[in-house]
C-alpha cells in the first residue's frame, strides 16, 4: 500500500515534466491521437542551428542569474554580519524583510521611476540591480542565523591570537560558512532564474530571459517552443539539486 | 608590575558594570578573581584583552599603555568558558592554528604542535575533530592552542565551569603544572571559592563592579565578605552531625 502510494505520488510529480519533454519532441499531435506522432528532435536542433534565439536567451539568463547570485550572496553575507551584531538588530532585520515581503512586481513599480531617471531601465545591468535588491533581502534573512554568538567569539579569539581580518576570513569564517554560502548562491540563483514580473517591468521587454520566452511562446499559441523553453528552464534547478545532494550532505 | 589596570570604568545602558577598578599582576603569577555571575569579571577581562573599550582608566603591560592598542597587537590571549575549538579543524590543526597565523615554517609548526600535544597527553587524539573529544580533552586542546603561541598574558574566564568535578580537579592540577613549567602570567576568573584559592598566587574579589585585591591568601580567608568563613562553618557543621 505504501509502495503504491509512493508510486502514485512519483507519477503525479513526474507527469508535468514528462509532458513538457514530450511536447518539445512532438512534431504533430492532432485529435484524436493519444500520443504525438512523429517524435523528432527538430525543435532541439533549432537551438543549435540558430533558427530560434533560445541558446542566446539561455546564456543571458544564466549570466544574469549567476551575477545576481554572486552579488547578493557576497553582499548579504557581510551585511547580515553587521545586522546580527547591531544593537538595533530587530529593527534592521524588519527593514531587510521589506523587499522580500512585498511582491517583486510591486518592488519593480516602486523603483522603476528611479531607473528611468538613472537611464538604466531596459538594460541588462538594470535588471541585475533590480533582482539583486530582492535576492539581497533574502540573503540577509538567510545569513542572520549564521552570525551567532559562537562566530563572534571565534572572531575575538582569532584577534587575541594575533590574527588579521584577512586571516580570520580565510582560515575560519569562510571555511565555516562554505556550505551556507553555496546554498545561498543556489537559492538566490533560482530566485533570479524564475523571476518574471520584475524582469519584464525593469527590462521593458528588451532584456529577454527564459521565463519571458516561455510566456511569449504561450501567448503565441506555440506549445512546441513553449515546452522547449520550459525544458531549458528546468535544467539549472535539476543540476543544482544534484550538486546539493552530492556536495552538501550536511545541509540537505 | 607586569600588568596594571588603573581606574577602569565601564557602563552598559546606563548601568555601571565596573567602577574604578585597579588591579595588578606580577610576572609569572596567577591572579584569581572571584565573583558572582554578572558582577563584571568577564567585562574586565575583555577590557584587558582589548575586546571591549573602557569608558575610563588605562591598561598597562610592562609599563606601556596598551589601552588603545587593538587585541591583535597586545599578545594577550583570552580563553572563553567554552573551549571554543575551531569546528572545521582537528585537534592537531587547532593547536597549530596560532603558529600558522604567524607564518612559522611548517616543520617548526609540526614539531612544536607534536610536543605540545604530548605534554597535554593528547597525542592519541591528534586527528580527532572537536565533536569527537570529551569536555576535558577539548579544554586541553584549547590550552595547547593558547600555550603554543606563548602569549604574554593568559586570561581564563571560568574555563572549567562546564566540566564535571573530577575532570575539573584534574584540569586544575594540569593548569598549575603547565603554568609553572611555561612561566605563565595569568588572570583566572571563577565563581568557585575553592578554585580561586587553588589556582591563584594572589586573590581578588569582585563585587558590584568594584575589585578588592587581598595582600595574602590569609587575608582573603579571614575577610568575612569573601565567604570562606561561611563555607568552613558549613563543613564543620556537617562534621558534628
Amino acid at each position: 500500500m505504501k509502495r503504491l502510494a509512493s508510486a502514485i505520488i512519483a507519477v503525479v510529480c513526474a507527469l508535468p515534466f514528462a509532458l513538457v519533454i514530450m511536447l518539445s519532441l512532438a512534431h504533430g499531435w492532432r485529435f484524436p491521437a493519444i500520443l504525438p506522432h512523429p517524435f523528432t528532435a527538430e525543435l532541439w536542433r533549432s537551438i543549435v542551428t540558430g533558427r530560434v534565439d533560445l541558446g542566446a536567451v539561455f546564456a543571458r539568463s544564466a549570466a544574469l542569474s549567476a551575477t545576481v547570485a554572486l552579488l547578493s550572496t557576497a553582499a548579504s553575507f557581510i551585511t547580515a554580519k553587521f545586522i546580527a551584531y547591531h544593537r538595533r538588530r530587530p529593527l534592521l532585520l524588519t527593514l531587510a524583510y521589506a523587499p522580500y515581503v512585498m511582491s517583486p512586481v510591486i518592488l519593480g513599480v516602486c523603483i522603476l521611476y528611479l531607473y528611468i531617471r538613472a537611464g538604466i531601465d531596459g538594460t541588462f545591468a538594470g535588471v541585475v540591480l533590480a533582482q539583486t535588491i530582492f535576492a539581497f533581502s533574502f540573503g540577509i534573512v538567510f545569513f542572520t542565523a549564521f552570525w551567532n554568538r559562537e562566530k563572534l567569539e571565534l572572531e575575538q579569539l582569532v584577534y587575541t591570537m594575533g590574527g588579521t581580518t584577512r586571516q580570520l576570513y580565510s582560515r575560519v569564517l569562510l571555511p565555516l560558512s562554505r556550505d551556507a554560502l553555496i546554498l545561498c548562491f543556489f537559492q538566490t540563483f533560482l530566485i533570479s532564474w524564475f523571476q518574471y514580473g520584475i524582469t519584464l517591468l525593469i527590462g521593458e521587454g528588451k532584456v529577454q530571459t527564459l521565463p519571458l520566452k516561455v510566456f511569449d511562446y504561450i501567448g503565441e499559441a506555440n506549445p512546441g517552443y513553449a515546452a522547449l523553453s520550459s525544458c531549458l528552464l528546468v535544467i539549472p534547478p535539476v543540476v543544482m539539486l544534484w550538486i546539493n545532494k552530492r556536495l552538501l550532505p550536511r545541509i540537505l | 608590575m607586569f600588568l596594571e589596570a588603573r581606574g577602569i570604568g565601564k557602563s552598559f545602558g546606563g548601568e555601571d558594570v565596573l567602577r574604578g577598578v585597579d588591579l595588578s599582576v606580577a610576572q609569572q603569577t596567577t591572579l584569581s578573581i572571584l565573583g558572582r555571575s554578572g558582577c563584571g569579571k568577564t567585562t574586565l577581562l575583555k577590557i584587558v584583552a582589548g575586546l571591549i573599550a573602557p569608558d575610563a582608566g588605562q591598561v598597562l603591560l610592562r609599563g606601556i599603555d596598551i589601552t588603545n592598542l587593538p587585541p591583535q597587537r597586545r599578545h594577550i590571549l583570552y580563553l572563553y568558558q567554552e573551549p571554543l575549538l575551531f569546528p572545521h579543524l582537528d585537534a592537531f590543526d587547532n593547536v597549530a592554528f596560532g603558529l600558522r597565523l604567524r607564518d612559522r615554517p611548517e616543520p617548526e609548526v609540526r614539531e612544536a604542535t607534536e610536543t605540545m600535544l604530548a605534554e597535554l597527553d593528547l597525542s592519541e587524539q591528534r586527528h580527532k575533530m572537536p565533536h569527537q573529544l570529551s569536555g576535558g580533552q577539548r579544554q586541553r586542546v584549547a590550552f595547547g592552542r593558547a600555550l603554543a603561541i606563548n602569549p604574554a598574558l593568559l586570561l581564563l574566564d571560568e574555563p572549567f565551569s562546564s566540566l564535571d568535578s573530577e575532570t575539573r580537579g584534574s584540569m586544575q592540577q594540569l593548569f598549575k603544572r603547565i603554568a609553572a613549567r611555561h612561566a605563565i602570567t595569568s588572570i583566572f576568573v571563577t565563581h568557585n571559592l575553592k578554585e580561586s584559592i587553588l589556582m591563584g598566587d594572589a586573590i581578588a574579589h569582585m563585587r558590584d563592579g568594584a575589585l578588592h585585591t587581598y595582600a595574602t591568601k590569609e587575608a582573603f580567608v579571614q575577610d568575612p565578605g569573601s565567604g570562606v568563613a561561611e563555607e568552613m562553618e558549613f563543613w564543620d557543621g556537617l562534621r558534628f552531625q
